[in-house]
This record gives C-alpha cells, sequence and structure tokens, in this order.
C-alpha cells in the first residue's frame, strides 16, 4: 500500500515537475524519459541541468536541452564546465564553483559532424598539373 | 597385349564424380535446387537483406539456369558440390551480408564496350 | 676520329692560303686498308687497327677499363689517371686512353700493379671529393660512386689530421640550366672539351694549378649555348647538374620510357624519366643516325612547359567566354557548328607537334563530311611539282650523310637554333674534314667558320646561272649538301626561290659522280611537317582565306599562323590540343588532348624518318589521346571512323604511306630527275624578289620558345631572360648582328 502511494506521489511530482499532463507527454516524446528532479543551473545556451539523487548513481544528473535544438540534440551540446559535473569528475556545478575564465578560451560549439557545417577536409598539396584559365573576355 | 590395352583406352570411362548418368545428376541438381528453396526464407530472414524471399527464390532460378547449358555429368556433379558448399555457408552464416548480396551484383557497374562509351569513361 | 683535330688548324690555314675550290676538289680516294695491329689483353689476343688506343682495344677485348676524363665522342685528354694498365715491358703503369698500341703489346687489366694503381688514383680522388653522395643529384648514376665500388680500395689513407678541411671551390653561377658544385669537380675537362669541341662555344676553361685548379668561365657568366645541357650527362660527377632537375628525384625511382622528342623537326631520341604520372626529366638516348648523344636545350629543359597551362577540360565559347564543361556538351557543340555549315567549308589545321595518328583521323574524318582542305601551319611552295614528290620536302642526304659531305651550302636557314642537332653534325664535319661551308641568309653565329654570301635573292640567282664564285667549289665537290630552311619560304614569293634552289641542285645532280648522292634537303622545323605532307596535308594556310572556311579544326595548330583577322571573321574554330595557347583562345570549342609524353604516337622527322614516340604518363584531366578525340567526334557527327584501336590506325597510315609501316628507317626518295622536270614545265616569270632570305631565328633567345609547350615553360623563360642579361655582360661574346 505505502509503496502505491509512494508511486503515486512520484507520478504527482513528476507531473507538477513536467509542467502537467501534456507537458508529461511532450517531455516523454521528446527526451523518452521523465523524472523529477531540482534545477541545478542553466547555462548560456539555453540547457538546463537537473539533480535528484533518488535515482541511482549515473541516473541522478541530467540534461534537457532547449526546444531550440528540436528533436535534433546532440550530447556535445554540454559545455565543458558542465561536461566534468555531468560526468561526476566533480560535485561543483559551475553555479557554484565558476570556472576561471581566461581570455584564450574559445566558444563552446558542439560537434558539427553529420550536419551540413561539418569539417570536410580538403588536399593542401600543390596539383601537378596547373590548368589553364581561359582569359576573361573584355566585352 | 597391345591391342588389350588399346581396346581398354578406347571403351575407358571416366571417374565420375558423384553421378554415374544423367537421371542421377538430374535428381543431385533437382536435390540442390529444393534445399536452396527451402533455405532462402531462413537466409533473407537471417541476414536481414533487402530481398524479399520471391525476389531470392527468382535470383536462385537464374543462377541455376544460366547452367543449363551444361550437358558433362562431371561439370555437373562439380557445380552441385560447389553449389552444396555455398549453401553449407550460408546456412551456417558463416557469410557475411555483403557476401549473399554478391549474388545480386547490385553495386557492380557494366564495363562500357563501345569506343564512345569507354571514351567518356576516360582513358582506357 | 680525334687524331684528326689538330689537323684540323693546318686545314684551315690551307683554307685562307688556297682558297675554296682547292680543298674540294682534293682526292677523296680511299686509303689502302692498313694492316691490323696484334695485341694481347690478358693474355687474350685481338687484332686491331693501328692508332687505336690501347682502352679501344680492351673494350673489343670485353674488358671495360675505369674511366673519367676518356669520352668517345671528345677528344682524348689523358688526366684523370683512372685507366691505368699494366704493359708488360713498361715500367710504369700507363694511361690506356692515350697510349696507341703497338704491336705484340700485352696489357694486363687486372694485375697487382694496375689495382694498385687504379685503387690509388681513387684515393687521390677521393681525398679531394666531398662525401656528400645522399644529398648530390648525381647519387646512384654517379661514375666515381660506382668506379670507386669497383675498382677502388676499401679504406683511404687520408685522415685529415690537421683538420685542415677538403678542397673547396666556389660555386659558378653558368646560367638557369645548369647547377654547379665545384667543390665535387674531379678536373676531367669532359666539359670543357665537349664546349669548344662539340658546342663551339669557348666559354669553359681552367684557371689555376694543382689543387688550385678550378673549372669554369674565369669571369661570371652564362654558358651560352643551345647544347649547354649535355654537359650534365658528360660530368662523371655531381658537379654539373641539371638546375631544374635538382632535389626532385632519384635515378632509381625514375621510370624511364623511350621516347621522340617533337621540339624541332630532328625527332631526337630521348627518355622519359617518370614518377609518379609526372615527368621528371629528359635525357638523350643514343642514336648514331640522328642525334649521337646528345639533345638540344629545348629538349631536355621544356618539360616543365608539359606541366602549365594545360587544357585539362573542355571548354565551350557562351557570349564570348570559355566556360569548361564535360566532353558530351562539348561533342553536341561541335555537332551543332557541323550542321550549320556547309561540308565543303570545313578545314583542318594540323600544328606544329602533330601526330600523325591524330593527323590522319582528322583528315578522314573531314573528307568523310565533305571538306576537302587539310593543311599544316609551315608554308611550302605549290606552284611547281610542290609536295608530289617526298624528296622536294625532306633532308634527303639524311643527317648521318652530313659527314660525308664535302661542300655544304645552307640557304635561308640558321640549323643552329632550327636544329641544333644538324648543326652540331656539321660542325663534327667541319672538324674531322674539310669540308667548306656556304651561307645564304643571315650572318648567324653557326659555331664554325663559313664562307658568307649575302642575304639578297640576287646571290641565289647567280648561284642558280652559275656565275657566282661558289658554284666553282660546288661543281668540283664531290659530294655537295645544298640545306634550304622553310623560313624563307614562307612569302608569297617562295616559289621563285624554291626554283632558284632546286636549279642548283639539279645542275649539280646532272655531274654527279657518286649517283646515288642527294644533294636537296630541306630542313623542316616543325616535328609534324614531314608526317603531314606524307599524309597528304596542303602546307601553309593560306587556302583557309581562299575558301572562305566557315568551319575550322586546330589540330595543336599554335604558331599564330591561324587568326581570327586572318579568316573568314565568321568562320568557328575547334581547337584540339594540349596547352592554351594562341589556338585556343580563337577557338569556340577546345578539346583537350595529349602532349608527346602522353601518347603512344608517329612522328616523321625532317629526313622523313618514322618515329615511334611511348607515352610516358597519361594525358591530365579530361584530357585524351589526339586521335581517340576524333574518332569519339566522327561519331557523334555520323561519319564514324573505321578505326577503333591505335593498330588500325597505324594499319591505315600504313595503307596511305608505307613508310610509316617502317619505323626508325630512311626511305630514300627518288624521282628527283622527274620532280624538277615537272617543275620545269610551268615556266614562271622571273622576279626579282627584294626581301632578304633570312631565317627568323638568329641569337639564342630566340631559340628557346617556339611551340606550346617551350612557350608555357617557366625554365626556357628564365634561359630568355640570361640570354638577355648576357648581352649587357661585357665578358660575354657577342652574337653577331644580324
Amino acid at each position: 500500500m505505502a509503496s502505491i502511494i509512494k508511486v503515486i506521489g512520484n507520478v504527482r511530482r513528476i507531473i507538477s515537475h513536467n509542467n502537467g499532463i501534456i507537458g508529461s507527454f511532450l517531455k516523454m516524446f521528446r527526451h523518452d524519459d521523465l523524472k523529477w528532479g531540482t534545477l541545478v543551473g542553466e547555462d548560456k545556451y539555453g540547457n538546463k541541468y537537473y539533480e535528484n539523487n533518488y535515482y541511482f548513481f549515473g541516473k541522478n544528473r541530467w540534461v534537457s536541452y532547449p526546444q531550440s535544438s528540436g528533436f535534433d540534440f546532440d550530447a556535445s551540446e554540454i559545455p565543458p564546465e558542465w561536461h566534468r559535473w555531468m560526468h561526476y569528475m566533480t560535485d561543483d556545478p559551475p553555479t557554484k564553483v565558476p570556472l576561471p575564465q581566461r581570455k584564450w578560451m574559445a566558444d563552446h560549439t558542439m560537434n558539427l559532424t553529420g550536419t551540413s557545417r561539418e569539417y570536410v577536409p580538403y588536399s593542401t598539396t600543390r596539383p601537378k598539373i596547373q590548368s589553364w584559365v581561359p582569359p576573361k573576355s573584355s566585352d | 597385349m597391345a591391342t588389350n590395352r588399346l581396346v581398354q583406352q578406347g571403351v575407358k570411362q571416366v571417374k565420375p564424380l558423384l553421378s554415374l548418368d544423367r537421371t542421377e545428376a538430374r535428381r543431385r541438381v533437382l536435390n540442390l535446387y529444393k534445399a536452396w528453396y527451402r533455405q532462402i526464407p531462413y537466409t533473407v530472414n537471417a541476414f536481414y537483406i533487402p530481398v524479399t524471399v520471391k525476389q531470392g527464390r527468382e535470383k536462385l532460378r537464374e543462377l541455376f539456369m544460366k547452367n543449363k547449358h551444361v550437358t558433362d555429368i562431371r561439370a555437373i556433379d562439380m557445380l552441385v558440390i560447389k553449389g552444396q558448399m555455398d549453401l553449407v555457408e550460408t546456412a551456417n552464416i558463416w557469410k557475411q551480408r555483403n557476401h549473399v548480396m554478391m549474388f545480386f551484383k547490385d553495386t557492380v557497374n557494366p564495363k562500357p564496350t563501345d569506343f564512345l562509351s569507354k571514351f567518356y569513361e576516360g582513358n582506357d | 676520329m680525334l687524331r684528326l683535330w689538330p689537323l684540323r688548324q693546318v686545314a684551315k690555314v690551307q683554307n685562307v692560303l688556297g682558297g675554296l675550290t682547292q680543298i674540294a676538289t682534293k682526292s677523296t680516294q680511299p686509303a689502302p686498308a692498313p694492316e691490323l695491329v696484334e695485341v694481347f689483353i690478358d693474355d687474350k689476343q685481338v687484332f686491331v687497327e693501328p692508332g687505336t688506343t690501347v682502352l679501344q682495344a680492351c673494350a673489343v677485348a670485353g674488358v671495360e677499363i675505369p674511366r673519367f676524363c676518356y669520352h668517345d665522342r671528345l677528344s682524348i685528354a689523358g688526366n684523370c689517371r683512372m685507366c691505368l694498365v699494366e704493359v708488360e715491358r713498361s715500367p710504369k703503369p700507363v694511361a690506356s686512353c692515350a697510349m696507341p698500341v703497338m704491336k705484340g703489346m700485352k696489357v694486363k687489366t687486372d694485375s697487382p700493379m694496375t689495382r694498385k694503381a687504379r685503387e690509388g688514383v681513387m684515393e687521390f680522388l677521393l681525398m679531394n671529393h666531398p662525401l656528400d653522395c645522399p644529398i648530390c643529384d648525381q647519387g646512384g648514376e654517379c661514375d666515381l660512386q660506382d668506379q670507386s665500388m669497383a675498382f677502388g680500395s676499401d679504406r683511404s689513407r687520408f685522415t685529415d689530421n690537421a683538420f685542415t678541411g677538403k678542397r673547396a671551390v666556389e660555386d659558378k653561377n653558368i646560367g638557369p640550366l645548369i647547377k654547379t658544385i665545384m667543390t665535387r669537380c674531379i678536373q676531367c675537362t669532359r666539359c670543357i672539351r665537349f664546349a669548344s669541341e662539340i658546342a663551339g662555344v669557348d666559354d669553359l676553361g681552367t684557371s689555376g694549378r694543382g689543387t688550385d685548379m678550378q673549372v669554369g668561365t674565369y669571369v661570371e657568366k652564362m654558358f651560352k649555348s643551345e647544347l649547354s645541357g649535355n654537359v650534365i650527362d658528360l660530368c662523371p660527377v655531381g658537379a654539373l647538374t641539371s638546375k631544374p632537375y635538382a632535389f626532385t628525384a632519384r635515378p632509381w625511382e625514375i621510370r624511364k620510357v623511350e621516347s621522340i622528342d617533337v621540339m624541332d623537326a630532328v625527332g631526337s631520341n630521348i627518355v622519359v624519366g617518370m614518377r609518379t604520372n609526372e615527368v621528371m626529366r629528359v635525357l638523350p638516348r643514343v642514336n648514331e643516325d640522328i642525334n649521337e648523344e646528345w639533345i638540344s636545350d629545348k629538349t631536355r629543359f621544356a618539360y616543365d612547359g608539359l606541366k602549365r597551362q594545360r587544357l585539362t577540360t573542355p571548354f565551350i565559347n557562351v557570349d564570348g567566354q570559355l566556360v569548361p564543361t564535360d566532353w558530351e556538351t562539348a561533342f553536341v557543340k561541335v555537332a551543332e557548328k557541323v550542321k550549320k555549315v556547309d561540308p565543303k567549308l570545313i578545314a583542318g589545321v594540323a600544328g606544329s607537334t602533330a601526330d600523325a595518328e591524330a593527323m590522319v583521323c582528322l583528315k578522314d574524318m573531314i573528307n568523310r563530311l565533305g571538306g576537302e582542305l587539310l593543311c599544316t601551319e609551315d608554308s611550302f611552295p605549290l606552284n611547281r611539282s610542290g609536295i608530289d614528290f617526298r624528296s622536294n620536302y625532306i633532308f634527303n642526304t639524311t643527317i648521318g650523310g652530313i659527314e660525308q659531305a664535302d661542300v655544304v651550302l645552307l640557304i635561308g636557314t640558321n640549323p643552329r637554333l632550327e636544329a641544333p642537332l644538324i648543326n652540331a653534325r656539321i660542325r663534327k664535319t667541319w672538324i674531322h674534314s674539310e669540308v667548306c661551308v656556304g651561307v645564304l641568309g643571315a650572318p648567324v653565329d653557326l659555331s664554325y667558320e663559313y664562307q658568307y654570301l649575302g642575304d639578297s635573292f640576287i646571290v641565289l640567282k647567280d648561284l642558280a646561272a652559275g656565275t657566282h664564285p661558289m658554284c666553282k667549289a660546288l661543281a668540283s665537290a664531290n659530294k655537295p649538301m645544298i640545306i634550304l630552311g622553310t623560313d624563307c619560304l614562307q612569302g608569297t614569293e617562295n616559289g621563285v626561290i624554291y626554283n632558284a634552289v632546286k636549279d642548283i641542285a639539279e645542275r649539280l645532280r646532272k655531274n654527279l659522280k657518286h649517283k646515288d648522292w642527294k644533294i636537296f634537303n630541306l630542313l623542316q622545323k616543325n616535328a609534324s611537317q614531314v608526317g603531314a605532307l606524307d599524309l597528304g596535308y596542303q602546307p601553309g594556310v593560306s587556302g583557309l582565306k581562299a575558301l572562305q572556311a566557315e568551319l575550322i579544326f586546330l589540330l595543336g595548330a599554335d604558331a599564330g599562323t591561324v587568326s581570327k583577322d586572318k579568316i573568314n571573321p565568321s568562320s568557328s574554330v575547334i581547337y584540339i590540343g594540349h596547352h592554351g595557347d594562341y589556338g585556343a583562345q580563337i577557338a569556340d570549342v577546345v578539346l583537350p588532348a595529349a602532349a608527346y609524353t602522353e601518347k603512344d604516337a608517329i612522328y616523321v622527322n625532317t629526313e622523313g624518318r618514322v618515329q615511334l614516340a611511348r607515352q610516358a604518363v597519361n594525358p591530365p584531366g579530361m584530357a585524351r589521346h589526339d586521335w581517340k578525340i576524333i574518332r569519339a567526334l566522327s561519331e557523334i557527327l555520323g561519319v564514324a571512323l573505321p578505326y577503333d584501336k591505335l593498330a588500325d590506325v597505324r594499319a591505315r597510315l600504313g595503307e596511305i604511306s608505307p613508310t610509316f609501316d617502317q619505323p626508325g628507317q630512311v626511305n630514300e626518295s627518288g624521282f628527283e630527275a622527274q620532280a624538277y622536270q615537272l617543275q620545269t614545265e610551268i615556266k614562271d616569270p622571273i622576279v626579282n624578289v627584294n626581301t632578304a632570305i633570312s631565317p627568323t631565328m638568329l641569337k639564342l633567345k630566340d631559340f628557346y620558345m617556339t611551340d606550346p609547350i617551350s612557350r608555357a615553360s617557366l625554365t626556357m623563360a628564365k634561359c630568355i631572360q640570361a640570354c638577355k642579361e648576357s648581352e649587357k655582360n661585357p665578358y660575354s661574346k657577342q652574337e653577331a648582328k644580324a
């Protein structure tokens, strides 16, 4: 009986955490998972980080990608400072212990492989044969 | 003695591979065909190839008909042996997907034969 | 042969004293065959002619003596001492290259004394030779490397105890072609002897003595010769190497393809060095009948032009601009143009480097379409028997035959720049015999002495009439030669000049003692010309204007003879060739073809010798073999040519002229009398030609860029630059004013 109450309580928390029944349904549709937890922080790209130690280690920290990522979100959207928290390198999220900012630090970009902006390697050797380029007509 | 040997040579039969006559060879061919025919649904399923059972059976028939001009019993037997080996390899999944798909040659571009096509293709 | 070198000096004096006729009338009765001398090489008995050197006798016996300074085609210096051998009853080892054989001489080429002598010499040579083989371009084909392995000692006593270092010599700058690393020089003096004997340029020499001896030009100047590259091959070490080839490849990486050169009409035999589908260098191949073992600098160094300005894709003209396209589109465009014009107004022009296969395909295709006009770029008088007889337009004497000539008359040609190897052959004849050379044309520097006759047509008329002083020398000559250049035949009055020359030749021929000797020679400038005329092409592009041709196929015609103002302005031009040059610029459709290193092709040299060039590398990009382009195009145009394979095309060539079936041979041309009679049947009004009979190439700087390949070459551009600078150099010998 107690367990049933516990389950019902969990379901209620999940539904309230995910903005109601419709919200939960959309969340389920997008993330294939429904959890409830406390919002630890949000980075400048719109990723929201949650934690709930009710879930087992490995499942107790998760990220919710911004709507702008659509259904095509990628784990590499997580910037390095959150990456270390997500991967249990540290228990201090960057909201508590911010990473030192250096002027040489570049802005984070996700891994673009598979997208239209991916890196395509090209040859840097000079061609053996130099082709003729027809002269531009004057008129 | 000499004539004896000559006669022996004249009537000497080649050593059969499996079959002694055409009927037996035909039976072996049909048996192999049936075995393949029954194996094809499992093959299509096991290898997860983009081929329907019907297509597979059509290909089976095509490959068998390719050799219909063969009349030499030994040659037929050898083809049966090779087909049997192929079947065993397929049934035991010693093959991989691409090996099965090689029957269909769907990625093979035929080489051009006429001058103009060869010219467009490249330098020989 | 080189023993005659001092004799030449005597002959020169006689020339001055006695005049021309005396020399020409000298008896050429062959001396009675001398008795052979018996010598023993390592106890093996051989018989050689008296006067042969010990080294040559050893070669007859099959023993090769190591040598650095000795070279077959150069005079004997005897200064490297590598060829020392032991001769019985001689107290010291003797230098075999300089020692003539004597009766009963017993030579030991592998005795302890010989070996010790060789090892000693090698030790001395290596003492002052840098050990930089790993960074030396000669590494792998170095005589010093090879012979130190074969004949040297396995240790040296040279320890450099005082750390004074080896001998070091400053590098010289002798032009853009030859890189000098003079520390490596072992002072064999081969380059010096080549320059003064073969090239006829006394630019190189030695200065200083002993350890201070240096090979060089003494003051910094360019080694100004059209044959300068050959000293790279002659240098037994890496002192003289090729500048454009420096550090690009190693000899063992290079695949060697035996081919034919097309930079001039000599058809020098070459070896194309290929690596990773790239021509790395061009070297000469021995052919005693043509180039011996030399090649001209253009042949050797213009290969970098094969990698620049190349047509790698078809182009079509869209609104006055050539845009790259694919083969199908280009062919369709050609087909549209062919459909639009009257087939009779389709014409073809073969350029200077067109091969016979492509030319026959083009001719067959245009003939099948209905066109009749196919021509070459070089003009030639047609008003008389013209090209009906082969003897009218080839070098009948043959290049090897020059050596037998006793009087050579050069008319309107500068063989030194038009055909450097023919000039080298004339110079060789001039050195070794008493040949008298007369020049009618520009007073250019031919590297040998000649009698200058002037450049006016009146002189030629005098010669034809027999009133000129030179006529006596010609008439009394046993084997006279007349070499007519093509430059003076480009004008409208070419028929008159040609007839006058033919008159001289015919008069000499009638009184000739050797009936099979050929007198008349035409020195072509283009590698394709003789082949084109053999196939029935018309010489000269004047027909295009006369026909008002509407559609013109250019087969590598880049000399600028076909230009928009010289043809019907409404005509379309289809260019098939390998370089973006004059032809491609005026074209409506450009079809990229293969250069001479990229196809198996037949070329006919100025002697009428059919030679096979071999494919070394693949045509670049979308370029295809010339004959295949025409064959494919003919199919699109609905007149498919009946041959699919190269062998079929060659069979077709053989049908047209059997000479094409005999590569490497010269077929003697005949019918000189008939050719002449046909000439005389139609009388021309004798007009006086006011223009000077003169070749167009006068100075060395004119030599380097003559065809699309050499025009695209950076090396050739540098050569011209260096030539211009050397004109400012007060120490450089100035070329004759033209």
